[in-house]
Protein backbone atom coordinates (compact mmCIF):
# COMPACT_ATOMS: atom_id res chain seq x y z
CA UNK A 1 0.00 0.00 0.00
CA UNK A 2 1.64 3.47 -1.31
CA UNK A 3 1.26 6.01 1.75
CA UNK A 4 1.62 10.02 -0.05
CA UNK A 5 2.79 12.77 2.84
CA UNK A 6 -0.23 14.69 2.56
CA UNK A 7 -0.60 18.37 4.09
CA UNK A 8 -4.35 19.79 4.59
CA UNK A 9 -4.09 23.48 4.31
CA UNK A 10 -6.63 25.52 6.47
CA UNK A 11 -7.45 28.81 4.79
CA UNK A 12 -11.15 29.58 6.21
CA UNK A 13 -12.50 31.81 9.32
CA UNK A 14 -14.04 29.44 11.67
CA UNK A 15 -18.63 29.64 11.94
CA UNK A 16 -19.10 32.03 8.68
CA UNK A 17 -17.78 28.66 6.30
CA UNK A 18 -18.83 25.09 6.75
CA UNK A 19 -15.56 24.59 5.41
CA UNK A 20 -13.14 25.47 8.20
CA UNK A 21 -15.37 22.75 10.89
CA UNK A 22 -15.86 19.79 8.08
CA UNK A 23 -11.88 20.54 7.46
CA UNK A 24 -11.29 19.70 11.00
CA UNK A 25 -13.06 17.08 11.26
CA UNK A 26 -11.59 15.32 8.24
CA UNK A 27 -8.24 16.21 9.82
CA UNK A 28 -9.38 14.45 12.91
CA UNK A 29 -10.68 11.43 10.92
CA UNK A 30 -7.45 11.00 8.98
CA UNK A 31 -5.36 10.91 12.66
CA UNK A 32 -8.07 8.76 13.62
CA UNK A 33 -6.74 6.05 11.47
CA UNK A 34 -3.22 6.53 11.67
CA UNK A 35 -2.53 8.71 8.69
CA UNK A 36 -2.29 12.48 10.49
CA UNK A 37 -1.69 15.01 7.57
CA UNK A 38 0.84 17.93 8.33
CA UNK A 39 -1.90 21.11 9.15
CA UNK A 40 -0.85 24.48 7.93
CA UNK A 41 -3.40 26.93 8.81
CA UNK A 42 -2.93 29.88 6.24
CA UNK A 43 -4.68 33.49 5.41
CA UNK A 44 -8.18 33.58 7.20
CA UNK A 45 -7.76 30.18 8.86
CA UNK A 46 -5.69 31.73 11.12
CA UNK A 47 -8.52 33.19 12.54
CA UNK A 48 -9.44 29.89 13.69
CA UNK A 49 -6.69 29.79 15.95
CA UNK A 50 -8.04 32.72 18.06
CA UNK A 51 -8.70 31.69 22.61
CA UNK A 52 -11.63 32.93 23.56
CA UNK A 53 -14.20 32.31 21.14
CA UNK A 54 -17.42 32.05 22.32
CA UNK A 55 -19.97 31.30 19.52
CA UNK A 56 -22.64 29.78 21.48
CA UNK A 57 -24.88 32.43 20.80
CA UNK A 58 -24.94 32.15 17.42
CA UNK A 59 -25.78 28.58 17.58
CA UNK A 60 -22.44 27.00 16.69
CA UNK A 61 -20.26 24.95 18.84
CA UNK A 62 -16.63 25.90 19.50
CA UNK A 63 -13.93 24.69 17.09
CA UNK A 64 -11.41 25.19 19.39
CA UNK A 65 -12.34 22.08 20.93
CA UNK A 66 -12.03 20.33 17.08
CA UNK A 67 -8.46 21.98 17.46
CA UNK A 68 -7.33 20.71 20.78
CA UNK A 69 -8.77 17.26 19.74
CA UNK A 70 -5.58 17.43 17.45
CA UNK A 71 -2.68 16.64 19.98
CA UNK A 72 -4.77 13.83 21.50
CA UNK A 73 -4.82 12.32 17.57
CA UNK A 74 -0.86 12.61 17.41
CA UNK A 75 -0.86 16.49 15.58
CA UNK A 76 1.42 17.40 18.04
CA UNK A 77 2.93 20.78 15.57
CA UNK A 78 0.69 22.56 14.07
CA UNK A 79 1.76 24.64 11.53
CA UNK A 80 1.08 29.25 10.86
CA UNK A 81 1.46 31.28 8.23
CA UNK A 82 3.79 34.14 9.71
CA UNK A 83 2.75 36.52 7.26
CA UNK A 84 -0.69 35.80 7.70
CA UNK A 85 -0.48 36.57 11.49
CA UNK A 86 0.92 39.71 10.78
CA UNK A 87 -1.79 41.30 8.21
CA UNK A 88 -4.56 40.21 10.51
CA UNK A 89 -2.44 42.21 13.31
CA UNK A 90 -2.14 38.77 15.43
CA UNK A 91 0.56 37.81 17.94
CA UNK A 92 1.71 34.68 17.71
CA UNK A 93 2.25 34.36 21.70
CA UNK A 94 -1.74 35.02 21.72
CA UNK A 95 -1.84 31.19 20.02
CA UNK A 96 -2.02 28.36 22.28
CA UNK A 97 -3.22 24.77 21.81
CA UNK A 98 -2.56 22.37 24.94
CA UNK A 99 -0.14 19.84 24.10
CA UNK A 100 0.29 21.11 20.61
CA UNK A 101 3.05 23.47 19.19
CA UNK A 102 2.84 26.39 16.85
CA UNK A 103 5.76 26.33 14.55
CA UNK A 104 5.70 29.74 12.25
CA UNK A 105 6.33 29.35 8.73
CA UNK A 106 7.86 32.17 6.24
CA UNK A 107 8.24 30.41 3.87
CA UNK A 108 4.62 29.01 2.60
CA UNK A 109 5.10 28.02 -1.04
CA UNK A 110 8.57 25.89 0.33
CA UNK A 111 6.76 24.29 3.17
CA UNK A 112 3.99 23.16 0.81
CA UNK A 113 5.91 21.93 -2.14
CA UNK A 114 7.51 19.41 0.47
CA UNK A 115 4.15 17.54 0.09
CA UNK A 116 3.04 14.18 -2.29
CA UNK A 117 -0.75 15.77 -1.59
CA UNK A 118 -2.27 18.80 -0.31
CA UNK A 119 -6.39 18.73 0.89
CA UNK A 120 -7.54 22.21 0.70
CA UNK A 121 -10.60 23.56 3.28
CA UNK B 1 -1.21 7.19 -12.77
CA UNK B 2 -3.90 7.07 -10.23
CA UNK B 3 -6.16 9.85 -9.02
CA UNK B 4 -9.01 11.36 -7.10
CA UNK B 5 -11.03 14.29 -6.86
CA UNK B 6 -12.64 16.27 -3.83
CA UNK B 7 -15.56 18.21 -4.53
CA UNK B 8 -17.13 20.79 -2.46
CA UNK B 9 -19.35 21.71 -5.14
CA UNK B 10 -22.80 21.53 -5.43
CA UNK B 11 -24.11 20.92 -8.75
CA UNK B 12 -25.95 23.86 -10.34
CA UNK B 13 -24.88 25.78 -7.85
CA UNK B 14 -21.35 26.46 -8.13
CA UNK B 15 -19.55 25.38 -11.42
CA UNK B 16 -16.77 22.91 -9.85
CA UNK B 17 -18.68 19.48 -10.00
CA UNK B 18 -19.04 19.92 -13.63
CA UNK B 19 -15.33 21.36 -14.01
CA UNK B 20 -14.18 18.14 -12.51
CA UNK B 21 -16.72 15.65 -14.49
CA UNK B 22 -15.15 16.91 -16.99
CA UNK B 23 -11.61 16.81 -15.72
CA UNK B 24 -12.60 12.97 -14.50
CA UNK B 25 -13.74 12.04 -18.41
CA UNK B 26 -10.13 13.31 -19.28
CA UNK B 27 -8.00 11.81 -16.83
CA UNK B 28 -10.13 8.57 -18.09
CA UNK B 29 -9.51 9.14 -21.75
CA UNK B 30 -6.15 9.21 -21.10
CA UNK B 31 -5.37 6.04 -19.61
CA UNK B 32 -5.30 7.00 -15.70
CA UNK B 33 -6.96 5.34 -13.05
CA UNK B 34 -9.79 7.69 -11.10
CA UNK B 35 -9.27 5.94 -7.20
CA UNK B 36 -12.20 7.60 -5.86
CA UNK B 37 -14.23 10.83 -6.06
CA UNK B 38 -15.21 11.82 -3.00
CA UNK B 39 -18.08 14.43 -2.53
CA UNK B 40 -17.61 16.71 0.45
CA UNK B 41 -19.07 19.81 1.53
CA UNK B 42 -22.12 20.99 -0.44
CA UNK B 43 -21.01 18.99 -2.97
CA UNK B 44 -22.82 16.05 -1.54
CA UNK B 45 -25.68 17.27 -3.38
CA UNK B 46 -24.12 15.70 -6.55
CA UNK B 47 -25.69 12.64 -5.11
CA UNK B 48 -29.11 13.31 -4.99
CA UNK B 49 -31.56 11.54 -6.90
CA UNK B 50 -33.90 14.30 -6.75
CA UNK B 51 -32.15 16.95 -8.99
CA UNK B 52 -34.55 17.20 -11.56
CA UNK B 53 -32.63 19.82 -13.71
CA UNK B 54 -35.17 21.06 -17.06
CA UNK B 55 -33.97 18.71 -19.97
CA UNK B 56 -32.02 21.09 -21.85
CA UNK B 57 -29.78 21.91 -18.98
CA UNK B 58 -26.55 19.46 -17.67
CA UNK B 59 -28.17 17.05 -15.82
CA UNK B 60 -24.86 16.70 -13.77
CA UNK B 61 -25.78 13.58 -11.10
CA UNK B 62 -27.04 11.67 -14.16
CA UNK B 63 -23.42 12.67 -15.91
CA UNK B 64 -21.75 11.24 -12.77
CA UNK B 65 -23.77 8.12 -13.09
CA UNK B 66 -23.03 7.40 -16.56
CA UNK B 67 -19.41 7.58 -15.66
CA UNK B 68 -19.76 5.68 -12.81
CA UNK B 69 -21.53 2.72 -14.53
CA UNK B 70 -19.18 3.24 -17.63
CA UNK B 71 -16.09 2.80 -15.44
CA UNK B 72 -16.82 1.12 -12.25
CA UNK B 73 -16.41 4.45 -10.27
CA UNK B 74 -15.79 4.70 -6.32
CA UNK B 75 -18.72 7.39 -5.99
CA UNK B 76 -18.30 8.21 -2.12
CA UNK B 77 -20.17 10.96 -0.37
CA UNK B 78 -18.87 11.93 2.89
CA UNK B 79 -21.80 10.50 5.26
CA UNK B 80 -21.71 13.32 8.02
CA UNK B 81 -21.93 16.49 5.63
CA UNK B 82 -24.70 14.57 3.42
CA UNK B 83 -26.81 14.29 7.07
CA UNK B 84 -26.26 17.71 8.11
CA UNK B 85 -27.37 18.83 4.18
CA UNK B 86 -30.05 16.35 4.11
CA UNK B 87 -28.66 13.63 1.99
CA UNK B 88 -29.51 9.91 2.89
CA UNK B 89 -29.57 6.16 2.33
CA UNK B 90 -32.48 4.36 2.92
CA UNK B 91 -30.68 2.99 5.84
CA UNK B 92 -30.04 6.19 7.12
CA UNK B 93 -33.26 7.56 6.40
CA UNK B 94 -34.62 4.33 8.69
CA UNK B 95 -32.34 5.02 11.64
CA UNK B 96 -32.82 8.81 11.66
CA UNK B 97 -36.31 8.14 10.77
CA UNK B 98 -36.63 10.69 8.45
CA UNK B 99 -39.74 10.50 5.79
CA UNK B 100 -37.46 9.59 2.84
CA UNK B 101 -34.41 8.95 0.86
CA UNK B 102 -32.61 10.82 -1.35
CA UNK B 103 -29.08 8.92 -2.50
CA UNK B 104 -28.85 8.15 -6.17
CA UNK B 105 -27.98 4.83 -7.18
CA UNK B 106 -24.25 4.83 -8.52
CA UNK B 107 -23.25 6.69 -5.04
CA UNK B 108 -22.58 5.56 -1.12
CA UNK B 109 -22.33 6.71 1.85
CA UNK B 110 -18.91 6.50 3.34
CA UNK B 111 -16.97 8.10 6.61
CA UNK B 112 -14.37 10.86 6.31
CA UNK B 113 -11.61 7.89 6.40
CA UNK B 114 -12.22 7.68 3.15
CA UNK B 115 -10.83 10.83 1.94
CA UNK B 116 -7.99 10.25 4.14
CA UNK B 117 -7.47 6.52 2.61
CA UNK B 118 -7.92 8.24 -1.20
CA UNK B 119 -4.77 10.98 -0.35
CA UNK B 120 -2.68 7.93 1.02
CA UNK B 121 -3.94 5.69 -2.42
CA UNK B 122 -3.55 8.53 -5.21
CA UNK B 123 -1.05 9.89 -6.89
CA UNK B 124 -2.58 12.95 -7.06
CA UNK B 125 -5.54 14.45 -5.50
CA UNK B 126 -6.82 16.96 -7.15
CA UNK B 127 -9.47 19.81 -4.91
CA UNK B 128 -12.73 21.08 -7.07
CA UNK B 129 -13.71 24.00 -4.56
CA UNK C 1 6.88 21.37 -8.09
CA UNK C 2 3.20 23.02 -6.95
CA UNK C 3 0.87 23.40 -9.13
CA UNK C 4 -1.46 25.79 -8.31
CA UNK C 5 -5.04 25.97 -9.74
CA UNK C 6 -7.07 29.27 -9.17
CA UNK C 7 -11.05 29.17 -10.09
CA UNK C 8 -11.88 32.63 -8.24
CA UNK C 9 -12.25 35.87 -10.13
CA UNK C 10 -9.44 38.26 -9.19
CA UNK C 11 -11.33 41.42 -8.67
CA UNK C 12 -13.76 39.70 -6.20
CA UNK C 13 -11.79 37.38 -4.42
CA UNK C 14 -8.24 36.95 -3.05
CA UNK C 15 -7.71 33.40 -4.27
CA UNK C 16 -5.09 34.68 -6.96
CA UNK C 17 -3.32 36.90 -4.58
CA UNK C 18 -3.07 34.26 -1.92
CA UNK C 19 -1.84 31.72 -4.59
CA UNK C 20 0.61 34.40 -5.69
CA UNK C 21 1.65 34.98 -1.96
CA UNK C 22 2.65 31.36 -1.67
CA UNK C 23 4.34 30.58 -5.18
CA UNK C 24 7.76 28.91 -5.20
CA UNK C 25 10.34 28.92 -7.63
CA UNK C 26 8.79 26.60 -10.40
CA UNK C 27 5.34 26.25 -9.44
CA UNK C 28 2.96 27.34 -12.14
CA UNK C 29 -0.09 28.93 -12.10
CA UNK C 30 -3.12 27.83 -13.98
CA UNK C 31 -6.47 29.65 -14.12
CA UNK C 32 -9.75 28.29 -14.62
CA UNK C 33 -13.55 28.83 -14.08
CA UNK C 34 -13.83 32.94 -12.80
CA UNK C 35 -10.34 32.00 -12.50
CA UNK C 36 -9.78 33.09 -16.07
CA UNK C 37 -11.10 36.56 -15.77
CA UNK C 38 -7.24 37.48 -14.89
CA UNK C 39 -7.21 37.54 -18.78
CA UNK C 40 -9.12 40.68 -18.13
CA UNK C 41 -8.07 44.30 -17.58
CA UNK C 42 -4.64 45.02 -15.95
CA UNK C 43 -4.49 41.79 -14.50
CA UNK C 44 -2.15 39.86 -16.90
CA UNK C 45 0.69 42.53 -16.14
CA UNK C 46 0.55 42.09 -12.70
CA UNK C 47 1.00 38.12 -12.33
CA UNK C 48 4.91 38.20 -12.08
CA UNK C 49 4.72 34.51 -11.58
CA UNK C 50 5.69 32.22 -14.16
CA UNK C 51 4.34 29.99 -16.20
CA UNK C 52 0.76 30.68 -15.90
CA UNK C 53 -2.05 28.32 -18.10
CA UNK C 54 -5.48 29.19 -18.64
CA UNK C 55 -7.90 26.80 -19.53
CA UNK C 56 -9.39 28.26 -22.79
CA UNK C 57 -12.76 26.52 -23.07
CA UNK C 58 -13.15 28.43 -19.70
CA UNK C 59 -12.41 31.62 -20.89
CA UNK C 60 -14.08 30.97 -24.43
CA UNK C 61 -17.19 30.26 -22.53
CA UNK C 62 -16.94 33.91 -20.53
CA UNK C 63 -15.72 35.41 -24.21
CA UNK C 64 -12.12 36.30 -22.85
CA UNK C 65 -9.08 36.53 -25.09
CA UNK C 66 -6.27 35.04 -23.56
CA UNK C 67 -3.39 37.01 -23.08
CA UNK C 68 -0.17 36.18 -25.00
CA UNK C 69 1.24 36.14 -21.64
CA UNK C 70 -0.48 33.05 -20.72
CA UNK C 71 -0.71 29.67 -22.58
CA UNK C 72 -4.17 28.77 -23.52
CA UNK C 73 -4.65 25.18 -22.94
CA UNK C 74 -7.34 22.24 -23.21
CA UNK C 75 -8.44 19.93 -20.50
CA UNK C 76 -6.22 17.00 -21.78
CA UNK C 77 -3.45 19.27 -21.29
CA UNK C 78 -4.60 19.94 -17.76
CA UNK C 79 -4.29 16.66 -16.75
CA UNK C 80 -0.29 16.36 -17.85
CA UNK C 81 -0.32 19.04 -16.21
CA UNK C 82 -1.27 17.36 -12.61
CA UNK C 83 0.94 14.53 -13.48
CA UNK C 84 4.20 16.69 -14.18
CA UNK C 85 3.22 18.50 -10.85
CA UNK C 86 2.83 17.49 -7.33
CA UNK C 87 1.57 18.70 -4.72
CA UNK C 88 -1.93 20.03 -6.49
CA UNK C 89 -3.46 22.96 -4.70
CA UNK C 90 -6.80 24.65 -5.33
CA UNK C 91 -7.24 28.25 -4.75
CA UNK C 92 -11.35 28.19 -4.79
CA UNK C 93 -12.09 30.94 -1.93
Amino acid sequence: MMTTNTLALCRQAPYGDALAREGLEAILAAAAMDQAPAVLFLRDGVFQLLPEQAPSAIGQKSLLRNLQALPMFGIETIHVCERSLLERGIDAKQLAIAGAEIELVADTGGFIAGFDSVLSF
Amino acid sequence: MKFSLVIYGAPHASESAATALRFARTLLAQGHQLYRVFFYGDGVHNGSALSAPPQDETDTVGDWQALQREHGLDLVVCIAAAQRRGLLSDSEARRLEKPAANLADGFELAGLGQLADASANSDRVVTFG
Amino acid sequence: MTLHIVSRSPFSSNALADCIGTFSDGDALLLIEDGTYAASGFMPENIAVGPVYCLKTDADARGLQVPETFQAIDDARWVSLCVEHKPIVSWFK
